[in-house]
């Protein structure tokens, strides 16, 4: 079941694009933004470089829950999803999952401007950092599903949505920001191994919470 | 009569005659720090401030759990209530700490653990508080806002640590000054703590009955 609701998901996607656009373009407005607003050297911006990629990245993830979930209000298709005689777990799983790896794709093609625009040095541990990118993604959109699902059917849900979603994902952001630096000062992995295990502990933890409250959120 | 009702009038003579023994406490009979002099003060009522936050919204979380099990909207009413004065001891705890901390420490802000979380959960509840405004109907924000509880306290331990970890030179927490200190000021906070939490207590018990009369009318 949880392959046709990701199928749907993606085909959604796929036709209308509006997801991955709209993350897209915002996240290269961001990056100009950036490089316009904070003029200094390549040097101190490579300190500063692993906060912005995440405050970036939570900007746009915000912009892709809010679409993903907004798509299903306009068109009252959530009440025709959760018709269906299924685990409504697994429509929060196919939430996280399809929006994942449309952060993942949004990032694989601004994540080149992100270091080219801020004449960025590529980290060694390049490996690494798409591995951290990855399950970063994956804890923010873990939690971003959850209050997504609260905050969709609410008036103001654009704003909700924020307003809720970044003091609840700070951990995670701050777990993000610390690996990330780490990977850009090319330490080794048992000097940031707590950052890891708190954002894999993070990212489990909602992702649980979420299949469980599910049925709750989605009841009508 | 100001308040009919007698079990409230006595209620609150019991409130006011032990927050007035606190007080007196507090500034006449607590030993004075001797570095720290009278802005040492402020923990007796910064600490049971922080320990009636973090009761409450326990409670919000007990509430939204048995809400969840049950539907029974008596537990939506102590959620709310309950998220309502964990809140507004939310905001004295964020008043208190940097007051403290200017004095002991010459910075009213620098990021320690403890207040840190505190100011990130005062953020989540705002957040509660709008999602119960504009939620949209009754039976569905009552949910919602029960699952928002729950989640928001299963955060509490994952942010204090990142927050922790996050900037670990920020370690001088006074609560380990607190355990060595000599009797004369533990009797003293613990009283001062049991004060705060019999307040906690009535408040909890007057909001939801003012809850449970608005619901009865509605």
């Amino acid at each position: 079941m949880l392959i046709h609701l990701l199928k749907k998901e993606f085909l959604v996607e796929l036709r209308s694009k509006e997801i991955s656009a709209s993350m897209l373009t915002f996240g290269l407005a961001v990056i100009l933004i950036f490089s316009f607003s904070i003029n200094v050297s390549p040097a101190v911006f490579q300190k500063f470089a692993p906060g912005l990629y995440w405050i970036m990245v939570l900007f746009i993830a915000d912009l892709g829950l809010h679409r993903m979930f907004s798509h299903e209000k306009e068109f009252d298709t959530f009440s025709m999803i959760i018709s269906a005689p299924f685990d409504r777990g697994l429509i929060f799983l196919s939430k996280w999952l399809a929006g994942t790896a449309f952060l993942v794709i949004a990032e694989l093609l601004i994540t080149a401007p992100f270091f080219l625009f801020l004449q960025l040095d590529i980290p060694v541990q390049w490996g690494r950092l798409i591995g951290i990118i990855i399950l970063g993604n994956a804890g923010i959109m873990a939690i971003g599903s959850i209050v997504s699902g609260l905050a969709m059917r609410a008036k103001m849900s654009e704003v909700l949505l924020p307003i809720l979603l970044f003091p609840l994902v700070s951990p995670n952001i701050i777990a993000c920001v610390k690996a990330t630096t780490a990977i850009f000062d090319n330490q080794l992995f048992a000097t940031w191994q707590t950052w890891f295990q708190l954002m894999v502990t993070f990212t489990v933890v909602f992702g649980l919470a979420g299949y469980l409250f599910f049925d709750h959120i989605t009841e009508e | 009569m100001l308040i009919p009702n007698k079990k409230i009038r006595v209620g609150y003579v019991i409130m006011i005659l032990l927050m007035a023994a606190n007080l007196f406490n507090v500034l006449l009979k607590s030993p004075m720090h001797p570095a720290q002099q009278w802005a040492q003060k402020i923990f007796y009522y910064h600490v049971p401030s922080a320990w009636v936050a973090f009761l409450s919204f326990f409670v919000v979380l007990v509430a939204g759990i048995i809400f969840l099990k049950t539907r029974n909207y008596f537990w939506d009413r102590v959620g709310l209530a309950a998220a309502e004065i964990g809140t507004l001891f939310t905001i004295l705890v964020l008043i208190t700490g940097p007051i403290w901390a200017s004095a002991a420490w010459g910075k009213a802000w620098n990021w320690e653990p403890r207040l840190t979380t505190t100011l990130i959960l005062f953020l989540i509840y705002i957040g509660y508080f709008m999602l119960r405004e504009f939620g949209g109907a009754p039976e569905r924000v009552a949910r919602y806002a029960a699952i928002l509880g729950i989640i928001a306290f299963i955060d509490v331990p994952i942010i204090f640590m990142s927050v922790r970890l996050w900037a670990p030179e920020v370690q001088s927490h006074p609560q380990v000054e607190m355990a060595s200190q000599p009797a004369g000021i533990m009797s003293i906070f613990f009283f001062s703590l049991f004060t705060f939490t019999v307040l906690y207590s009535g408040m909890l018990w007057l909001r939801i009955r003012i809850l449970n009369l608005k619901a009865e009318n509605q």
